[in-house]
């Protein structure tokens, strides 16, 4: 990317980070449910299924896979608003490439992303949940959150771009940021549920983030097993991030696609 | 500065919203394209702003193709939108800065026009608040300067003083009217509002279903009607009344009726044959003369083709 257009998408993800410190929720919201499920509900089940103490560990990586899709999910409201009330037509009627408008947006999400799991593993490590994290390791953790998070901000920006209106945009999160979160390992591992859906989780690029999240700040490649049935957990963990890094690949090039075709009348 | 040359936007489901039209627009000319709602106005100001895709035809900004040129067409132009769009949690500054950045001006030329612009439209004292906090009227002289912030060669304004309340909008006119020839500005305005048109306009297209029926200056358009005519409220049918006074004489084909008033051109007639003839006849609930307005001319051509239609 040249200079030239470093500098609109500075200015436009400058504004984007602007607009998103105005809206708190955008900020705290999504935020909300994974600190519950870190500090609440994973000690309490912890407790009631008589679990060895890493399940708080394996619980408070799977919590990153719900805060990730609904803060991006979140970010994506942004847009919408953007359309009915805000200065879209302006952005769009400016001499930069409209890609940079979904890119600017995107590098926002991450960085509040970014924000939010930092707070959650400090409040997880600050609870007394153990990671054990190698710097090869913690690699493996950031690419595969960053990817994630990358594919599904693009999920976000093509719902925002297709759906009319914010309430219709919200009644669809559930579908798409947490139901898939149920099925991909978060709280149990895939082969735990029946073989069907154990052959959807594979499928679910959430399912790879997740493990390959697990591997790299846990050491724990069950997950990775459970997908890929191979023998050497870095191959596997090449082979689920290469995944997760095609979901984040193809979603932004389709945001991007979507938004532009929605924009123009 | 402007050429639009068969220009046409048919939208999905086969509405043709703009039906190829030509037009050209001097560099420091103001331009209005009046009609009404639905007319194809915002629609052409779209595929000029390259928001909207044209279905054929071409148009150029400052020698840029709007169609292969996007970048550099935008780059030359702004637009003051219908509604209001801007970012209502930042400041009036902030949409003002950010408008300069991404139209690619200096910081330290832009903070020189903004506070330029500021003082010119009388945003003082508001441009540290957010946008939100405006009145309808503020926001939209903030929409106007951050609209200049990138000294464009053409500048858009799209139905710019419509919702507003007539104090407020006549404050506004005066600012637009202030535009004109400066810098060499070019302007395009669309407006269903004709003193508006008539008040701002070197010369005016008028737009009635996708298509320009006529095009001059304001003078010219008025003086088609003649000098003078009369208009007149009819008890019964308007379209029979009409035809009785076509059938006298007294009215030619440039006479149309919209609803019950008719409007009748006095084409070497005096006014005052005209209505004692009228009153004659028996036709009219009230009659009266005076010279013709744009108001005239706009109704003659779409409102006449309306009531023809229906």
């Amino acid at each position: 990317m040249t200079a030239l257009a470093l500098s609109p998408l500075a200015t436009l993800s400058r504004r984007r980070l602007q607009l998103t410190a105005r809206t708190p929720r955008e900020l705290l919201v999504p935020l909300l449910t994974p600190i519950m499920f870190a500090l609440v509900i994973a000690p309490a089940l912890k407790t009631a299924l008589h679990t060895p103490a890493s399940y708080e560990s394996y619980v408070a990586i799977g919590t990153i896979g719900l805060l990730i899709p609904l803060n991006t999910m979140f970010a994506g409201l942004g847009v919408i608003v953007d359309r009915e009330s805000g200065a879209q037509r302006e952005l769009l009627a400016a001499p930069v490439p409209r890609a940079l408008l979904v890119l600017g947006n995107l590098l926002v999400a991450l960085a509040i992303t970014g924000l939010q799991v930092g707070v959650l593993i400090a409040v997880a490590v600050a609870r007394g949940i153990n990671f054990h994290a190698s710097s090869t390791g913690v690699l493996w953790f950031l690419g595969a959150a960053a990817l994630f998070t990358v594919g599904m901000y693009g999920v976000a920006e093509i719902l925002a771009s297709r759906v009319p209106r914010q309430e219709e945009y919200i009644a669809r999160v559930p579908a798409i940021a947490i139901l898939p979160w149920f099925l991909a390992g978060a709280l149990f591992p895939i082969t735990a549920t029946p073989v069907g859906l154990t052959w959807v989780a594979r499928f679910l690029p959430l399912t790879h983030g997740l493990a390959v999240m697990r591997y790299g700040l846990l050491g724990d490649s069950s997950g990775l097993h459970n997908i890929w049935r191979m023998s050497s957990a870095p191959e596997m963990a090449a082979l689920s991030i290469g995944v997760v890094g095609l979901f984040a690949v193809l979603l932004t090039a389709v945001s991007v696609r979507v938004f532009t075709r929605a924009a123009l009348r | 500065m402007i050429e639009v040359e068969k220009l046409r936007k048919v939208y999905p489901g086969g509405v043709e919203a703009v039906a190829g039209i030509d037009f050209e627009v001097a560099p420091g000319e103001v331009f209005a394209l009046l009609g009404p709602n639905g007319a194809g106005k915002s629609t052409t100001i779209g595929m000029l702003t390259t928001t909207v895709r044209p279905t054929g035809g071409t148009a150029r900004l400052a020698g840029f193709d709007v169609r292969t040129q996007q970048l550099a067409a935008r780059k030359v132009s702004s637009v003051v939108f219908q509604d209001a769009v801007v970012d209502r949690s930042l400041t009036g500054h902030r949409n003002l800065d950010l408008h300069g950045r991404l139209w690619g001006v200096e910081p330290a030329e832009a903070e020189r026009r903004i506070d330029e612009l500021v003082e010119a439209v009388g945003l003082r004292d508001l441009v540290d608040r957010p946008v939100g906090t405006y009145s309808g009227g503020e926001r939209r002289r903030m929409e106007i300067a951050r609209a200049l912030v990138s000294s464009p060669r053409v500048l858009f304004l799209d139905e710019p003083t419509v919702g507003l309340d007539p104090r407020i909008r006549a404050e506004l006119l005066d600012i637009l009217a202030a535009l004109g020839g400066r810098d060499g500005l070019t302007i395009l305005l669309t407006t269903h509002y004709l003193d508006e048109a008539e008040h701002l306009a070197d010369r005016v297209g008028i737009m009635h279903r996708g298509r320009i029926v006529a095009l001059d200056t304001p003078e010219r358009l008025r003086a088609g009607l003649g000098r003078e005519l009369v208009e007149l409220r009819v008890d019964g049918d308007p379209v029979g009344a009409l035809a009785t006074l076509r059938s006298r004489g007294i009215a030619r084909d440039d006479a149309f009726a919209v609803g019950s008033s008719l409007t009748v051109p006095l084409n070497g007639h005096t006014s005052s044959e005209a209505i004692a003839a009228i009153h004659e006849l028996g036709l009219a609930a009230a009659v009266s003369a005076r010279q013709p307005t744009l108001d005239d001319v706009y109704l003659r051509l779409t409102g006449g083709r309306l009531a023809e239609a229906a």
